[in-house]
């Protein structure tokens, strides 16, 4: 199909152009589409308006597509092309001209009826486009922006820098918020709430992680794992805890438990194979409680020579050390004996807490004392006849003086008790004779030598006490020699264990008295009592948990750790010897 | 050929990329222990913290980067895919940077700007995915604008016609080619409603009519509600035109202002860590 197309336009003065096109083509789409061999770019076109083509006979017809085409006046679907024919399409006119050097169509095109001035009026009413309205990204960017940065940036770094004196400070911090309260990145363990808002206390200088030194401001007496007393020992601690800080292990601001770490990796980092590592040190490796936790060493006190003397690691499972030596004579047997004992009342069935007292803060017992759980039964009478008088329990010289001044204060009385019979009767007001009074005074020395050598070799001191006697001399009277007692009071002080909160168990579960027939036998329980109840590192069905942690402390001086911890290092042969330290650090955790 | 979304772009390249970020984030996490636990604080978190802190910096840049996309720096489409499937890996490799740990602090908040910022893109992308589509079946061939000419057309015709009508109605005509709004206000363009509309009213008030005129004037009425009829339609497909385009534009509002946000919350976020360290 042979097309000649003549574009009419006019200028702004109203004077007619005309351009010719011709074209070769099928079909003649006419649209607002680029593609439209035809292109009519006004916005009340379709983009494929309609289509032009030819038919069987030569001639060619027009079909509306998307848009609505007027033939000669009316609106059609599809209509012949007729010579003088009046085509719109939109606002453009079609005409098709009378047929010229073959082209099977020859069209006019015009522009009748450009956009209009009321297109505008309807232009005002149009607000399309929400930057149109009184939203605007930029300027809630912009704000929110410098919201943020002024309140959770500028406002807590000027006022780190800027620190009020104390006073002023103080009073800042009862305030509700507190600038930098923003950084808070978790809450603080509990015991440093009370002076949590206050956050420069840790945090002392900008960009520095914070210092041992801000921690030791508080805690003054924490001692590092060891002593560092020897310079082998700081040798060790610079091989061992190289850049360690405080914080290293206590990391704060994980809620009110979450400063002391409990995870057994804490020891057993070092702990599993400590041998290889450091070999210096010369602690066997442990890796798990279950697994090879060594054998508990006991701390046993030893009398010396007035009961103050030395105390002695020994292995528990060592049966031929593992002996207390206290100077006291005490079968548990005889005294737990489901048959009962014989009390001052009659029979009593007795019971461990008849003597065992637990201290004020539940963990270990109060020492057993003569006074207050002996001397019930264990009376120190020594005259018979005279029920309510007894020696005082303590100094031999004291024991002697009370039975001689006893007896010679019955010799002489002006009424004689019945004991002194043999010393001869007087009568009421009746003067005693010098003779008499010799005779007497001699019965009482006599008589009081003789109970007190009953007391103490068989009736009374002898029951609990290891006495030997003491030939006299020219210038020394004949006396007794008590074995110095020293009950051990702490068997494990390098663990805790806090007896409160094991008061589900009887004391028998794990303390094996009842067939005890001497002091000597150590009845503190062994690992495998222990791990009878207790898993290792890992949580274990049916077990509580075992970690290093739960028995012991890492740092020296503190309430966990027990005693000082020994000085690595220091040679000292196993057993080892270390001096009583009575109310260590640590005592408030003994067994 | 069938179009291709975002999503699917170069067979989803950037969906594999995240995925292998995702899952490296989660091995790492699960990986690293530490005796202090699981948080920003560590080896691990100072990592994850990084790696989300640089995300969050390059998924801004794509804000600088659409603006010039003739830039050599590879086509708009892929930008935006990698813009979200990046972008979506962040709520991830954040939360583990965090621990799972939230407080009201500066540190949450930037965490909560980061998951607004990137939900918000999410309601951006299905915005994307759906609007485009029914703003082509509501336009059709036309355009707002042309839709703009097509009613100045009636509104020519009507306000011949109705010159010669009843005073109210020439009146309610009148009312309608001057005062019916398309678009407006945020709320006006988000509904895509206008309340008593004057053309609504004058189509109405013109089909009440019908009865009581009669003759030459009841030929007019007729054609007269036929252009008001047609006009109001057009109306119509031009508010909601307006609509479609407002929602399209809307979650911006909240996308970009809330990503200077983030950036402000992050640095805050930084320092503050740092500075208190």
């Amino acid at each position: 199909m042979k097309i000649l197309l003549i574009t009419q336009t006019r200028n702004k003065k109203g004077q007619a152009a005309r351009t010719e096109q011709p074209l070769l083509t099928d079909i003649l789409r006419i649209g607002r589409g680029t593609d439209c061999k035809l292109y009519l770019p006004d916005p009340r076109v379709a983009l494929h308006h309609a289509v032009v083509r030819a038919a069987a006979d030569g001639t060619c017809f027009i079909e509306a597509e998307t848009g609505a085409v007027s033939i000669d006046g009316s609106f059609e679907r599809a209509g012949k092309m007729r010579v003088n024919q009046r085509i719109l399409v939109g606002p453009y006119e079609l005409i098709v001209l009378p047929g010229q050097d073959n082209y099977d169509l020859v069209l006019s095109v015009e522009l009748v009826e450009p956009l209009r001035e009321g297109v505008d009026e309807v232009r005002s009413q149009v607000k399309a486009g929400l930057q149109s309205t009184w939203l605007s990204k930029r300027i809630m960017s912009w704000s929110a922006f410098a919201l943020i940065l002024l309140a959770f940036l500028a406002w807590p770094v000027l006022n780190a820098v800027n620190q009020p004196p104390a006073a002023e400070k103080k009073e800042a911090l009862k305030h509700a918020v507190t600038p930098d309260a923003a950084w808070d990145v978790g809450p603080l363990a509990s015991a440093h709430a009370s002076f949590g808002r206050d956050c420069n206390k840790c945090h002392q200088l900008p960009f520095v992680q914070v210092r041992n030194e801000a921690c030791e401001d508080c805690h003054k007496t924490i001692g590092w794992h060891f002593p560092l007393k020897t310079p082998m020992a700081k040798e060790i601690h610079e091989a061992v805890f190289p850049g360690t800080r405080c914080a290293s292990c206590h990391r704060d601001h994980k809620g009110p438990d979450g400063l002391v770490r409990t995870d057994a990796t804490l020891c057993t980092d070092c702990h599993a194979d400590l041998k290889s590592r450091h070999p210096k040190i010369g602690t066997p490796n442990i890796s798990d409680f279950t697994k090879d936790h060594p054998g508990f060493m006991l701390s046993i006190l030893q009398p010396g020579k007035t009961g103050d003397g030395a105390i002695v690691r020994v292995p528990q499972g060592d049966k031929a050390l593992a002996k207390e030596n206290s100077g006291l004579k005490f079968p548990h047997e005889t005294h737990m004996s489901k048959k009962g004992i014989r009390g001052p009342d009659g029979k009593v069935m007795m019971e461990c807490a008849n003597c065992h007292v637990r201290d004020e803060a539940g963990i270990r017992f109060k020492p057993v004392t003569m006074k207050e759980h002996c001397q019930s039964c264990h009376s120190l009478e020594f005259e018979p006849k005279a029920t309510n008088r007894q020696v005082p329990h303590g100094k031999i010289p004291d024991v002697l003086d009370t039975l001689n001044e006893f007896y010679a204060q019955a010799a002489l009385a002006d009424t004689p008790i019945d004991v002194v019979v043999e010393a001869g009767i007087r009568r009421p007001g009746e003067r005693i004779s010098e003779t008499k009074r010799q005779a007497a005074l001699t019965w009482a020395t006599e008589k009081s030598a003789k109970i007190a050598r009953e007391l103490f070799e068989v009736r009374v001191c002898f029951a609990c006490h290891q006495v030997t006697p003491v030939a006299g001399t020219d210038s020394q009277p004949a006396t007794w020699r008590i074995a110095p007692v020293a009950v051990t009071q702490h068997w494990m002080p390098k663990s805790r264990f806090p007896h409160s909160q094991h008061n589900t168990f009887e004391c028998s579960k794990c303390h094996q008295v009842t067939g005890s027939k001497s002091s000597a036998d150590i009845a503190i329980p062994d690992l495998k009592n222990c791990r009878e109840c207790h898993g290792g590192n890992e949580p274990a069905k049916d077990k509580a948990r075992g970690t290093c942690e739960t028995c012991h402390g890492f740092h020296t001086g503190s309430h966990k750790a027990g005693v000082p911890a020994i000085v690595p290092g220091s040679n000292v042969p196993k057993p080892l010897l270390q001096k009583v330290t009575t109310g260590a650090p640590g005592d408030g955790a003994k067994q | 050929m069938r179009h291709r979304t975002v999503l699917e772009y170069k067979r989803y390249r950037y969906l594999k990329l995240a995925v292998i970020i995702v899952i490296a984030a989660i091995a790492g996490y699960g990986w690293y222990t530490s005796p202090v636990g699981r948080y920003g604080g560590t080896l691990m978190g100072y990592g994850l913290g990084t790696v989300g802190a640089l995300l969050i910096l390059w998924l801004m840049w794509f804000g600088v980067q659409k603006r010039r996309y003739r830039g050599s720096s590879g086509s708009v489409q892929g930008w935006l895919s990698a813009h979200v499937y990046l972008g979506s890996t962040l709520i991830v490799v954040a939360t583990l940077h965090a621990g799972f740990q939230i407080g009201w602090n500066v540190h949450t908040l930037a965490y909560a700007l980061m998951l607004l910022v990137i939900f918000s893109g999410f309601y951006g992308l299905y915005a994307y995915l759906r609007y485009p589509q029914l703003m082509t079946e509501n336009l059709g061939e036309d355009t707002l604008d042309s839709i703009v000419l097509k009613i100045a057309d009636i509104d020519r015709e009507a306000r011949k016609l109705a010159v010669g009508m009843a005073d109210n109605i020439n009146q309610a005509v009148q009312d309608s080619l001057q005062n019916t709004r398309i678009g407006g206000g945020v709320l006006a363009q988000l509904s895509g409603k206008s309340r008593s509309c004057p053309t609504a009213k004058a189509v109405a008030l013109i089909q009440a009519s019908v009865r009581q005129v009669k003759g030459e004037d009841a030929r007019t009425n007729k054609e007269l509600y036929a252009l008001m009829l047609r006009k109001q339609k057009l109306v119509e497909r031009a508010r909601a035109d307006v609509r479609f385009k407002a929602v399209l534009d809307f979650w911006l509002y909240f996308h970009v202002p809330l990503s200077i946000a983030l950036l402000a919350a992050l640095t805050a976020h930084v320092i503050a860590v740092f500075f208190y360290w």
